[in-house]
């Protein structure tokens, strides 16, 4: 992908629409915005995003349900925003679909740092693989055609589950700590989000395990990490 | 003092009436007899010692009389052995001196002289028996005389010469050189001495018995009145005297004759021949007055007995006797035993007698009766407590005290008048033997004043008629009397404190004056009425309050927003109320006996997550400790916070009886929790929204990487100072929003243009350029007194919310009247409205319409509060108005005059 990624910023309060506008205009990304959820839908019609940020408190349709709406049909990235650094808030966000949070008030050197690694982990599963499938019991990844076969049956995973499985399936039989499964998926500016990491092993057992209460993959490392079991 | 007691009564038995009167008998007695028998021997030894004296003295007369005689007669021996003729027994001589001698003594009866050899040689009397020439020298005397210088006497003896009883008196004659030369002698004749001993017997009467009589020295009887007793050995007459009488004393002694009866012996010596006067007589006649006074003693002493034994007698049988028997029947009657028949026959037989006996037993007879009538009335009254007490039906109580007068007093017609308060007459409450037709139609006016029920109950004493047909003050209602067939009553008040006044009626056929005892005992029964009435009065008076305190606490129960279970020991529910009824859906009569569990299931049966909440539920039901779940139902479209308490239920000991559920309704403290955790959250939004702006522009400007031109840098800067702007202001409407919350916000009046006001407002109301903005101001309002900065403040904050809840595009207008002494502005939009239901909500601090859409409405939860409470800090109010597009926002501000 050699165009300039296109980013869909979405905020009712218009300084902060701007702001980020401005930063990302002169930092060579092609920058749309959208003042609610509803005109942030129309604009994800109508063009190309490689990137959405979304604020969740706007009138008509807000972030949260804007995001699951662009989830029922794409797996682009998105970037969250919200004045509520509750975990609430951001779990919830994290199940709708979101790949990365950020509460403000934020430095515009934090939301570039986001934006990189959200765009690096798409890039990735696009890139092909050494390996064509891993097959750890009964998953099966094809990393060609990122798709995930669970007892014979196809599952939907978003690009940074996807990743995260495949690393967890790559690893099997070793106990990996939160940082390093963080920096290894998110990307090295990460490190100290642990509850990313509960979210989707959480997402990633109700896809993939039988009884996601009793995992039979995903194990917990209390206090450590966490561990694939083939 | 228990042992002087026990001690006393070991000796006197005085708990026996009859014995101690004895002891009494005894002590007055005893002294009397022992006087008697003190004196009985006193004076017996006192004869005794007389009678023996006077023996004494007469045996000593008669010795001495007999001594005298002997002496003389051994004087009259010697004498004649003086005589020469004696000597020399010249015969001649001899019977001339001894014919002399023999006429001067009468006593001697020979005189005679015996030769050396013992031959008689001469004796004076010659007599024709003459033993002259016989051999005398085998008497006693003679040998003895031979060895004698001075004159002795010889035993008596039957002298051959006279014949007669004599003793002989014996003079031995010596010649010149001393020579034994035989012996002159006298004969005494014996018979002269018993003539003597008759002399004296004569003076004494032969009842005395006296026996007088000599023994000579070898205890021959020489001397006796009677003759034929002469020379018979004393020994014959009484053995075992010969000894004592000859041994020279002179002494008394009783002593036994041949046959064995008892004599008094008294003896006295006669010393010149060594005989013995003996007095004897029998001892009966000797001590016959101490024998008559020992009689008289004995006969004191048997008299006194039979006395008393007599005076005990009668005294047991007249008095102790019925005393006894009398304290054994008043104890008999005393602890209420039945009288015996053969009792009651003593009694009535007692009871005659005249005396204070008859008089006791007759009055105790009285006592008994009048116990017996008291005790029967004293049964009957508690018979009548009890039915007091048996019964709190005053109907039922009060017929049985009639009943009870009835027997009592022996009467038929009994009846009970209160006031009835309704109509404020008098009327039967309660009769018996009276006719319907009387109680019926009996009604008596309170002031009537002939009426003896309404005088007794005025004057509050019992009131009588003794003769209905003789009493004038009863003439009115003679006529009834007859008809009722009555001639006395007694009318008794009852002392009656919480019920109507009442009194107790009494009739009877015949004229009767009633006694005090009487009149007491009705009043007694009035008060057993007067007590039964109110017992009844008062028990359904506290039953009234009771049921009305159970009412009132049940509907205060029922009426509880809580559910409230009460389930019995077995889990059932024994009591639920209204609001569980609702939850449950089950009547109330439903829910009574079905388990709790059951009931708890149908609530929770509206619960959406219903799975989880049943299981902590019913963990919470088991459970023995108070526990607390909460849970959400949804009834009537309304989700309703429910928190449900179970306790255990305890009776007034501990015991536990049951367990108590609580089902509390939490909505509205769940909704507060939610407001605070939204207050937060807003508050947090409010603040972060600029300072974003703030910080995304600051950290744009320190980035690196870009070099910004001058205005862009101008441009960033100017917006972080606005949005500064806009975050102290920001802070000030939260610091107001306080002040309101805490009551402390002050305003500042001045004189405030309306049309400046509204302009300020609109302007700083971030209307967008294609917003539509009026205003609309009467013209009679040019001014207002009011705190110029709070109305700009309520004005922007509600045109602000215009813009947000209506949109960029919305139209938006501002109406400001005069409504009374009210200036009333409105802020209108075209924008979605609010609902009826919402509208009452809104003004709650930071209530949001709609999730959604408040969170993209900053400060709508702020604004909407703070503008309410600056419009109430100035007395006025804020509202919503019904319209049929769009929202209508209305605040009234009171005209204030100078």
């Amino acid at each position: 992908m050699n165009t300039l990624p296109t980013v869909l910023v979405v905020d009712d309060e218009r300084p902060l629409r701007d702001f980020v506008r401005r930063n990302l205009d002169v930092r060579g990304f092609h920058t749309l915005t959208a003042a609610n959820g509803m005109e942030a839908l129309a604009a994800f019609e109508t063009q190309h995003i490689d990137l959405v940020i979304l604020d969740i408190m706007m009138p008509h349709l807000d972030g949260l349900e804007t995001t699951r709406r662009i989830r029922q049909t794409s797996t682009v990235p998105i970037i969250i925003l919200t004045a509520l650094g509750e975990e609430e808030d951001k779990i919830k966000a994290f199940d709708l679909g979101a790949d990365d949070y950020l509460t403000k008030p934020f430095g515009i050197g934090e939301l570039l740092g986001r934006i990189k690694a959200v765009l690096r982990r798409a890039r990735w599963a696009e890139t092909v693989p050494d390996q064509e499938t891993i097959a750890r019991g009964e998953i099966v990844a094809d990393l060609v055609r990122h798709q995930v076969m669970v007892r014979g049956a196809l599952i939907d995973l978003t690009p940074t589950e996807f990743n995260l499985l495949v690393y967890l399936m790559k690893n099997t039989g070793k106990v990996l700590p939160h940082r390093m499964i963080l920096q290894h998926v998110w990307g090295p500016e990460y490190g100290g989000e642990a509850e990313y990491l509960r979210v989707y092993m959480g997402k990633l057992r109700q896809k993939v395990e039988q009884d996601p209460l009793h995992p039979r993959y995903i194990q917990t490392e209390r206090g450590v990490g966490y561990r694939f079991d083939g | 003092m228990a042992f002087k007691t026990r001690f006393y009564s070991l000796f006197v038995p005085h708990r026996d009436m009859g014995l101690q009167l004895l002891a009494l008998y005894l002590l007055l007695i005893i002294p009397v007899l022992i006087a008697i028998f003190i004196f009985d021997q006193v004076a017996g030894q006192q004869i005794q010692l007389e009678v023996k004296a006077s023996d004494l003295s007469l045996a000593r007369a008669i010795a001495k009389e007999a001594d005298y005689r002997i002496l003389s007669a051994l004087e009259s021996v010697r004498a004649l052995s003086e005589y020469q003729v004696v000597r020399i027994a010249d015969r001649q001589g001899m019977e001339t001196v001894f014919s002399i001698f023999s006429t001067t003594r009468a006593d001697i009866n020979l005189v005679y002289r015996l030769d050396v050899r013992g031959f008689m040689f001469y004796h004076y009397p010659v007599g024709p028996g003459s033993t002259v020439g016989t051999d005398f020298s085998f008497r006693n005397y003679f040998t003895a005389a031979q060895d004698s210088n001075t004159p002795l006497i010889s035993e008596g003896r039957i002298s051959p010469t006279t014949n007669q009883a004599v003793a002989t008196a014996v003079m031995p004659i010596r010649n010149k050189d001393g020579k034994f030369d035989g012996v002159v002698a006298t004969n005494i004749r014996l018979e002269s001495l018993s003539a003597t001993l008759r002399e004296i017997l004569a003076e004494h009467t032969p009842e005395e018995g006296f026996e007088i009589f000599i023994i000579d020295h070898v205890g021959q009887v020489i001397a006796h009145p009677v003759s034929a007793r002469l020379l018979i050995h004393v020994e014959d007459m009484m053995p075992g005297l010969s000894q004592p009488a000859l041994r020279g004393v002179s002494e008394s002694k009783t002593m036994a004759d041949p046959s064995g009866k008892l004599y008094l012996a008294t003896y006295a010596p006669v010393p010149s021949a060594g005989w013995s006067v003996i007095i004897r007589r029998p001892e009966q006649a000797a001590f016959s007055q101490q024998i008559l006074y020992h009689r008289i003693s004995l006969g004191a002493i048997g008299t006194f007995t039979v006395i008393g034994l007599m005076f005990w007698l009668v005294l047991s049988r007249r008095v102790i006797y019925p005393l006894e028997k009398l304290a054994g029947i008043s104890r008999k009657i005393g602890e209420n035993e039945p009288i015996e028949p053969l009792d009651r026959k003593f009694l009535e037989r007692a009871s005659r007698r005249l005396d204070q006996m008859g008089k006791l037993i007759t009055s105790l007879l009285r006592m008994e009766r009048s116990i017996a009538e008291r005790m029967h009335e004293q049964a009957v009254l508690l018979e009548t407590s009890q039915a007091v007490v048996s019964s709190l039906d005053s109907q039922v109580v009060l017929n049985r005290i009639l009943e009870q007068v009835e027997r009592l007093m022996k009467v038929e017609k009994v009846a009970l008048v209160a006031l009835d308060e309704k109509s404020g007459v008098f009327r039967v409450r309660a009769s018996r033997g009276l006719s319907s037709n009387y109680t019926g139609q009996m009604t008596i006016q309170p002031d009537e004043p002939l009426s003896v029920t309404m005088r007794a109950i005025r004057v509050g004493e019992p009131v009588q008629v003794s003769d209905t047909e003789t009493d004038p003050t009863f003439s009115a209602q003679r006529p009834r009397a007859r008809a009722e067939n009555y001639r006395s009553l007694l009318a008794v008040p009852l002392k009656t404190q919480y019920t109507p006044p009442s009194a107790l009626l009494v009739y009877r056929p015949d004229p009767h004056e009633y006694s005090e005892n009487e009149i007491k005992l009705v009043a007694s029964f009035a008060n057993h009425a007067t007590m039964a009435i109110e017992n009844a009065a008062l028990f359904t008076r506290s039953d009234m309050r009771l049921t009305e305190q159970t009412r009132r606490i049940e509907a205060l129960i029922q009426s509880m927003q809580d559910g409230l279970i009460l389930g019995d020991l077995r889990g059932n529910v024994v009591y639920a109320n209204r609001r569980i009824s609702e939850l449950a859906a089950l009547t109330p009569g439903e829910l009574r006996g079905t388990p709790v569990t059951r009931v708890m299931a149908r609530i929770l049966s509206r619960a959406g997550d219903h799975d989880p909440a049943r299981a902590r539920v019913e963990s919470a039901l088991y459970e023995k400790n108070p526990a607390q779940v909460e849970f959400v139902v949804t009834m009537g479209g309304h989700n309703i916070a429910l928190r449900l308490q179970t306790f255990d239920v305890n009776d007034t000991r501990g015991v536990s009886i049951g367990q108590g559920l609580i089902l509390q309704d939490v909505t509205t403290d769940r909704e507060v929790d939610r407001m605070k955790s939204s207050l937060i959250s807003t508050v947090s939004h409010e603040l972060r929204t600029p300072l974003a702006a703030i910080k995304g522009y600051a950290t744009t400007l320190l980035a690196d990487d870009v070099e910004w031109d001058r205005n862009s840098q101008r441009e960033f800067l100017q917006i972080i100072s606005s949005e500064s702007d806009r975050l102290s202001e920001l802070v000030n409407n939260l610091l107001d929003l306080s002040r309101i919350e805490a009551g402390s916000l002050k305003l500042q009046y001045t004189e405030c243009d309306v049309t400046e006001l509204v302009t300020h407002a609109a302007r700083r109301g971030h209307l967008q350029p294609s917003n539509q903005f009026n205003m609309q101001i009467a013209p009679d309002i040019a001014t207002i007194w009011a705190d110029q900065l709070r109305m700009e403040t309520i004005l922007r904050n509600l045109i602000e919310n215009a813009v947000k809840y209506a949109g960029n595009d919305a139209k938006i207008w501002v109406r400001v009247v005069r409504s009374g002494g009210n200036v009333v502005f409105r802020v209108i939009d075209n924008g979605p409205g609010i609902t009826a239901e919402k509208s009452l909500l809104i003004f709650q601090p930071f209530h949001r319409l709609d999730e959604s859409l408040s969170r993209a409405s900053s400060g709508a939860g702020l604004g909407l509060a703070i503008s309410q409470g600056f419009v109430r800090a100035h007395g006025g109010d804020i509202w919503v108005e019904p319209s049929e597009s769009g929202a209508c926002f209305a605040f009234s501000i009171p005209i204030k005059a100078d």
